[in-house]
This record gives structure tokens, C-alpha cells and sequence, in this order.
């Protein structure tokens, strides 16, 4: 089942909900206008959805209420009792192809039959004169309309057409249980219009035995024929089973009927018991006698001529069952009969019986099997009611569970102190130990509900790659180039936040490809590539990250053009146009206030763009790097944290007081002697193994005059960290435990000082400042 | 070209779309002593068909599509008796 089916399948579900709900309220306030508009829009909003599948007869339905509803909007029907119980009828039927629907894949051609019925039902209730002016007109045939006796008149016509021979044919081939349909196929007069073929149609019906074709058009008026205006009538009879007829004539089943070729239309019923009764009994007075021979089953068994009672009334049922048309059922009769007789008791043909009997107590049309068990199953449904496997949940909800499941784990982080206390304050070791131990078992489940609350939010990144393929298309077709865009690894999943603030920049990224980096098919052709450029978008998980790449096949980004560039825009300055490396120049597209491109089109080129892609990635605490070789393409990798529910910070201390530092930017804490401390230009600098290692103070960055405290060993803790891709030494005075804390970033005033990343709450109560490296390092 | 027109027989062949029946009436309004042949035509729209139907042109040669044939016959022959009775 595809993606786009499932959102089908839980959208209706949400919308036959809700039509079902607006119809209750409407039961109370019949004249609400505004109610039924909206019941208007949401039964139209369905019945489109269902017609971008194959489902015909759920949309037949729906076309038809909808007909119906934008009548008594109009105000051209007053709202009835009746009106909202057909109403309900058709949206059980709809909820029953549901789930078919979603426990198959498709819907079965089998309901065709059910559908126009229903559809009929909704049809006659809109009055004629609204019909009239109704865009859509009733469209059922004139056989829909047709009672009865002309369909047994229309049948009895076709059976005199064919030849005496044919028919004793079909006699004998319907004793060995064959069972011959006729079929009335009367294609509406404008369906040349609508690209049908009805004498294809026709021509293709499944198991055809005997065709007529007549015409219904005036006989000497050859002149005044409209050639495009269909009067053709077509007889047809079919061996093929109900269901193949149905299948086969699933798109037009209004215009067509079917109708069982009774063997007793053409031969005495075979049943002494019959002989005297009318040669077509209808199905009302089989079925008496079907119920009489079920009374006399249930008599008690203990007589001496119960075989030759069995087999009567089998016969009997047999002879009903025939001129009942459902000569098919006789086979399994004989076997009730024989089991019957065999055990000396009638049970095996009652309770046979008894089950036949059940379902065609319905109306006695030949369709009513059908009609009578989805009734039946439309009766259970309204008693269960719906069962949806997923759950709606509104996102404040997910959002307060997750902050609960952060506050759980702070607040198991306040045991190792208070197993601390136990032990150096009142000397209770062994009541230290099993607060450890319970810590442990807390912990474990606080990790497992924040796992499976991650779970809830995660969303994939389908989400967000769905709307690409339009949007390349789009854009390469207004730049007049051809592209060819790639989506990998769709069902990489990531929070919901971080899903979210992806879109953005994707967009921006992708624009930029197709703008800058793709270039025209004259130009890639004149560089011996395929004039159709390439646009990936693939997305994989590593490790507790998702990393996003784009890359193109295009002209890669020159670094000599955005030095130039970013010294025009003052960007950097002459010194620094000198000095920086290609790379450096490359990573110049994420400053501010740059682009590339000679012309400002409404698509980039503005100079916003790549500096919003990296300010959207920070947010959410992710990095964006660009790889690129000119004339062969560009990398952009966005990596993305999967969640930002829980970070995990290093604790440090620096002048006695202590800051957090989030794990992911610290690659290494070493203690390094004083001694190697040099200054080079009034810059610290250390070698770690045999690398100069720019360092800077803690205190010194936070404006703080206080010196870095060193250890007994005259040794100074310094954090290695990774920052804007460079590594640099952070001196600071300690260094203690690394935990899980909730970040609350800052709010109001403090929400200025880019400096720090958020706040947080400690176990023993106290609030951890979490700093931010990256504002720290740039900040100097 | 589906259908083929001679001086008095119209000759179809392969399928005869739906753009054939304007044309085909025209020409069976033009020829009442026209004739068809149908010997080559494997298929034929309804709308073609029922300007044949009501045409009641003589058939010279029938399909020698079998089904087709068995399909033309019944409507054909059918309508030319009721032309002569």
C-alpha cells in the first residue's frame, strides 16, 4: 500500500467522522446554514480524494450525496429525517469500502451493484425540478427506472431472438450447474464524449455466449442521425460469474442490468412437487416454499419414512432454488442431502438450509445477496464504531509528556546526591547503596519512556522531501534547464522540530543548486557533461545525528569569485583576501550579505539565503559544511541532531562557578602543564600532539579578569573543541561529571546573550548556565 | 485512412475510430446504392456501427474477424430483413 493511500484511508476516516457528527448536530439545528456548508465541503473535499484512486463506486456515492447535499444547501430540500438516514447509509458504505480498501489495497468491483443502488437512493431524493438545474443530472439509465416486468419483458424479447437450438444448448449445459446472465447494456447518449467505445465495451464482455446490437434511433431518418449521440442498445449473454460481469462493467453500472437466465424460463421445472405451479414463480413464493420445506426438517425424526422425506424435500429446495435462479447452490445441496441421510436425521439439510435461508430473507431481487450483507455489516458498524489504528494526538500534548519525561530525568539525576548525603552525611552506606541500585533501575526506565516519547515525535524526512520534486520541477522549467532530481534514504526519521526547520533551508540549498550550481544544457553539453544536470537529496542517520547532503553535478562554486565578491560586498577585507584559503573563501557563501550571481532573480541572488540556511541549522543545533570542486559539482551537508529533547552537556567549572558545555561540540579534555603554555603574539598557543593549538581562557571570554586556577601539578584543564570547524583549547578551572539536562533556552531579557546556549535545573536544585562555543569563540 | 471509399464501396479496414462516422454518414447519405466491405476491419467504434445501423448499406464482403462477424451479423442481416419485409 503506498504512503499516499494510507493518508487517503485515515483522511476519510477523519471526514466520514466528522460528516457523521455535523449530520447529529444537523438533526437539532436543521436550519444551520453554516453546518451545512460545511458538511457540503467536507463530503465534496472526499469524494475528490477518492477520485484520485480507482474507486469507483466509492466515488458514485459520494458524487451523489454531494449532488444531494449542494441541493439542500441551496435551500431547494428542506433537511429531512429520511434525508439524513440515506446520508448516513452512504457514508456506512463509504466506511465499509474503507476497509476493504485498507485490508486488501482495493476495492472489490463486487459493490458496483450496492453503489448505484445507494447512489440511486440519494438521487431520487432531490426533487425534479432541482435535477433539472443540478449540474450534474441523475444519470441512471433507462433500465434503472425500469420495473420489472419490462426487464422480464426485455429478456423474454432477447430469448425469442435466439435460435431454439442455442437454447436447448444452454439448457443442458445449465443442468450441470452453468448459470447464463443476461445482460441489457443501454450507453447514456453523450458517452462518445466521455472516450467510451460501448460497442468495445460490449465486444470485450467476458465469456460471451450470444450478442444482439439494435439500434434505438428513428428508422428512415438517416439525415437527422447525430452520428455522436449513442443509441445503440446491447443484449448480451455471459457464462461468466456475477462478479466478472460486475468487474467488467464497473465504470458504467448504471447503464447496464443483469439479470440470471432462469432455467425455468425455458424448461418445466423438474420438481413433481412444481409441476403444477406457474412455469416462472417468482422469488417471493420459492422462498414460502423454501421456508415450509425448513418446517418440515424440523420435525422430529423418529419415523419410519423419514429417507423418503428427506429426499423430497431436497428435491423440492432444488426445484425452488432453480427458479430462484441460483441454480449454483444445487451441488452443495446434494451434498446436505446425502450427509442427511447417511446420519438418519434431518439436521445437515436444516441447518444447510436454515444458512441459505438467512441472508435472502432481504429483498428478493437476485442482487439482494450483496445489497443484504453489506446492510448487515453498515448495522454492525454504526454498533462498534470506528476502531482507527492511529491515534490523533494534538502536539501540546507530545510536547508536555516530553517535558514531564525532563523533568523525571533531572529529577532522578538529584539521587547520586542524595546518596552522597546518606553516605558522608550520616554515615548510612548501606542505605547509599540501595539508593544507587534504585537509581539504576529509575534511570533505566526514564530512558526507556524518553526513547519511546522520541519515537512519538519522530517524523521522516518524506515530510519535508515530498515537496521537492515540484519544486525542482518548477524551477527548472522557469531557468530553462533540465535536471534530474534523486531522493534517497525518504524514511530517515528525526523529530518533528528539527523535521520542520529543515524545510527552509532545504529550499533555500535546493534554489541555490538549481540556480547557481546546475548550469544550462548548451553550457554542460559544451563541458562534455549530460545536458540533464543531477540534484540529490539524501538523507542517512549516524549515530544520534541526521545528516542531510545535497549535492549537483553543476559548475561547483569558484573560490576566486566569491574572494572577489565578498571583498566588494566588504565582506572580508583586502588583507583577508590574500590569506584565506579556497576552502575558507568557499565557506564565505555562508556570510551574510553575499551572491554569487551577476543577475538578482526572483529566485536567489538577493545575498540572503545561504547566511539564513546556517542561522535556520544553528537553531536547532546542527552545522551545515560545503564541499566543493569547481566544474564538477557542490556538497552541502546539513548534520542535524535526531532529537533536541535531552542534551547532554560536560559540567565545567571556571572562577567557582560551573557551566555546562554541550557534549557534541567537545572532542577532548586534557590537563596541559603551564610550561607549555606560549604566547605568540599575545595569543596562547600549545602544541598537542605536534598541533598548535590556539587556546583561549574561559574567563577571559566571559569578560571575567579572574586568572585560570591550575591544579596541584600546576596543570590547566583544557577543553578541545571543535568550532566552525576549527579545533581550539578552551582553559578552564575543572572539569566535572557530564549529564543529561533539559535545555530551557534563555527567555526575555537574557534571551540577548547569545553567549549561552539555555539553562537548566540541577538535581540538588541549583541552574547550570550551558554555554554557547560557537557565540562564545566568534563573539571575540 | 480506416475507410477507404471506391466508386460504391466503402472498404474498411483494421479499427475504424470514432473520427470515421461524420464521414461515413455523409457518404451513405450520397450513396444510397453504396456498399461496404468489411473484410479487412478488425474493429469498429459504436458510433460507426450505428451509422451502419441505420444506414442499412448491403454488406458485400463480412469481417474476417470471427467475433466481429458473429457481432455484425446478427445486427446487419437483421435490419436489412426488416428493409425488405
Amino acid at each position: 500500500m503506498t504512503p499516499i493511500l494510507q493518508q487517503f484511508i485515515a483522511e476519510s476516516r477523519d471526514f466520514l467522522q466528522n460528516i457523521s457528527r455535523k449530520l447529529l448536530n444537523l438533526e437539532n439545528a436543521p436550519d444551520d446554514v453554516e453546518l451545512m456548508s460545511d458538511l457540503f465541503r467536507s463530503v465534496h473535499t472526499l469524494k475528490g480524494n477518492s477520485g484520485l484512486f480507482e474507486f469507483p463506486e466509492m466515488s458514485r456515492v459520494l458524487h451523489a450525496a454531494e449532488d444531494l447535499m449542494s441541493v439542500v444547501r441551496d435551500d431547494r430540500l428542506a433537511y429531512s429525517q429520511d434525508l439524513a438516514d440515506r446520508l448516513f447509509d452512504a457514508m456506512d458504505f463509504v466506511s465499509l469500502l474503507l476497509d476493504e480498501i485498507e485490508a486488501t489495497g482495493q476495492s472489490a468491483a463486487t459493490h458496483a451493484p450496492a453503489s448505484v443502488q445507494i447512489a440511486d437512493t440519494l438521487r431520487r431524493l432531490i426533487p425534479v425540478a432541482a435535477t433539472e438545474e443540478a449540474s450534474a443530472p441523475s444519470p441512471a439509465g433507462d433500465h434503472t427506472a425500469a420495473t420489472e416486468g419490462s426487464i422480464a419483458a426485455a429478456v423474454t424479447a432477447l430469448l425469442e431472438s435466439i435460435p431454439a437450438a442455442q437454447i436447448a444448448a444452454w439448457r443442458e449445459e445449465s443442468q450441470s450447474g452453468a448459470t447464463f446472465f443476461a445482460i441489457l447494456y443501454a450507453p447514456e447518449p453523450d458517452c462518445f464524449f466521455k472516450g467510451e467505445d460501448p460497442f468495445f465495451q460490449a465486444r470485450q464482455t467476458p465469456d460471451l455466449v450470444w450478442q444482439a446490437v439494435a439500434s434505438t434511433a428513428a428508422a428512415d431518418a438517416l439525415a437527422a442521425l447525430d452520428p455522436y449521440r449513442c443509441t445503440l442498445r446491447f443484449s448480451l449473454v455471459s457464462r461468466a460469474p456475477r462478479a466478472a460481469l460486475d468487474a467488467h462493467f464497473r465504470y458504467v453500472p448504471e447503464q447496464i442490468l443483469i439479470t440470471p437466465l432462469a432455467t425455468a424460463e425455458w424448461s418445466p421445472p423438474p420438481a413433481p412437487s412444481q409441476s403444477t405451479a406457474p412455469r416462472a414463480v417468482t422469488s417471493g413464493v420459492a422462498e414460502e416454499i423454501l421456508r415450509t420445506q425448513l418446517a418440515i426438517l424440523a420435525l422430529p425424526n423418529e419415523v419410519d419414512w423419514l429417507k423418503g422425506r428427506l429426499l423430497g424435500v431436497a428435491r423440492t429446495i432444488a426445484a425452488a432454488l432453480t427458479s430462484m435462479g441460483r441454480s449454483a447452490l444445487i451441488a452443495d445441496l446434494g451434498a446436505a442431502r446425502d450427509a442427511a441421510v447417511a446420519q438418519g436425521a434431518a439436521a445437515p439439510l436444516h441447518s444447510w438450509l436454515a444458512g441459505k435461508l438467512e441472508p435472502a430473507s432481504a429483498p428478493p431481487v437476485a442482487q439482494s445477496k450483496a445489497a443484504a450483507d453489506s446492510e448487515a455489516k453498515a448495522v454492525r458498524r454504526a454498533e462498534e464504531g470506528n476502531s482507527p489504528k492511529t491515534l490523533k494526538v494534538d502536539q501540546d500534548k507530545i510536547d508536555r509528556l516530553m517535558n514531564l519525561i525532563g523533568e523525571m530525568v533531572v529529577a532522578k539525576n538529584s539521587l547520586p546526591f542524595l546518596a552522597g548525603r546518606a553516605e558522608t552525611v550520616f554515615g548510612a552506606r548501606e542505605l547509599s547503596r540501595e539508593i544507587k541500585s534504585q537509581y539504576a533501575v529509575i534511570s533505566r526506565i526514564a530512558m526507556e519512556m524518553q526513547d519511546t516519547i522520541m519515537q512519538v515525535r519522530m517524523l521522516p524526512v518524506s515530510f519535508v522531501f515530498q515537496r521537492f520534486p515540484r519544486l525542482v520541477r518548477d524551477i527548472s522549467r522557469k531557468l530553462g534547464k533540465e535536471v534530474n532530481l534523486v531522493l534517497e534514504g525518504e524514511n530517515t526519521e528525526a523529530d518533528k522540530n528539527i523535521i520542520e526547520s529543515l524545510a527552509d533551508p532545504l529550499i533555500h540549498i535546493v534554489r541555490n543548486s538549481l540556480d547557481h550550481g546546475i548550469e544550462s544544457p548548451e553550457v554542460r553539453r559544451a563541458a562534455g557533461k549530460p545536458a540533464e544536470g543531477r540534484l540529490v537529496i539524501r538523507a542517512i542517520q549516524e549515530a544520534d545525528r541526521v545528516l542531510i547532503d545535497i549535492s549537483d553535478d553543476g559548475k561547483g562554486i569558484d573560490p576566486a569569485v566569491i574572494k572577489r565578491k565578498a571583498y566588494e560586498n566588504g565582506v572580508i577585507d583586502e588583507a583577508a583576501l590574500d590569506r584565506i584559503t579556497d576552502q575558507e573563501a568557499v565557506n564565505l557563501i555562508f556570510a551574510a550579505g553575499l551572491s554569487t550571481a551577476e543577475v538578482v532573480s526572483d529566485l536567489s541572488g538577493r545575498g540572503v539565503g545561504m547566511d539564513v540556511v546556517r542561522a535556520a541549522v544553528n537553531q536547532v543545533n546542527g552545522t551545515v559544511t560545503v564541499e566543493s570542486t569547481p566544474g564538477a559539482g557542490t556538497r552541502i551537508r546539513l548534520s542535524l541532531p535526531l532529537s533536541m529533547a535531552v542534551t547532554n552537556v560536560m559540567v565545567i567549572e571556571s572562577d567557582k562557578q560551573i557551566y555546562g558545555v554541550p557534549m557534541d561540540a567537545v572532542l577532548e579534555t586534557v590537563r596541559v602543564p603551564r610550561a607549555n603554555i606560549r604566547s605568540i603574539k599575545n595569543r596562547q598557543t600549545t602544541v598537542l600532539r605536534n598541533r598548535l593549538m590556539p587556546l583561549r581562557s574561559l574567563n577571559e571570554l566571559l569578560a571575567n579578569s579572574a586568572p585560570q586556577a591550575a591544579n596541584e601539578d600546576d596543570e590547566l584543564a583544557m577543553l578541545v573543541m571543535q568550532i566552525h570547524g576549527e579545533q581550539i583549547g578552551i582553559m578552564v578551572d575543572d572539569f566535572r561529571e557530564v549529564i543529561d539536562i533539559i535545555l530551557k533556552p534563555m527567555s526575555g531579557i537574557l534571551a540577548s546573550l547569545s553567549t549561552y546556549a539555555g539553562s537548566a535545573l540541577l538535581g540538588d536544585g541549583s541552574v547550570l548556565m550551558v554555554l554557547n562555543p560557537k557565540e562564545l569563540v566568534t563573539w571575540q | 485512412m480506416a475507410i477507404t471509399y471506391k466508386k460504391t464501396v466503402a472498404m474498411f479496414a483494421d479499427v475504424v475510430s470514432i473520427e470515421e462516422a461524420e464521414g461515413l454518414l455523409q457518404w451513405a447519405l450520397k450513396h444510397p446504392q453504396g456498399k461496404v466491405n468489411l473484410a479487412a476491419c478488425t474493429h469498429l467504434h459504436a458510433a460507426d456501427l450505428q451509422v451502419l445501423l441505420a444506414s442499412r448499406l448491403p454488406v458485400s464482403a463480412w469481417p474476417r474477424d470471427a467475433q466481429l462477424k458473429a457481432w455484425l451479423t446478427s445486427a446487419l442481416q437483421d435490419s436489412k430483413e426488416t428493409t425488405h419485409g
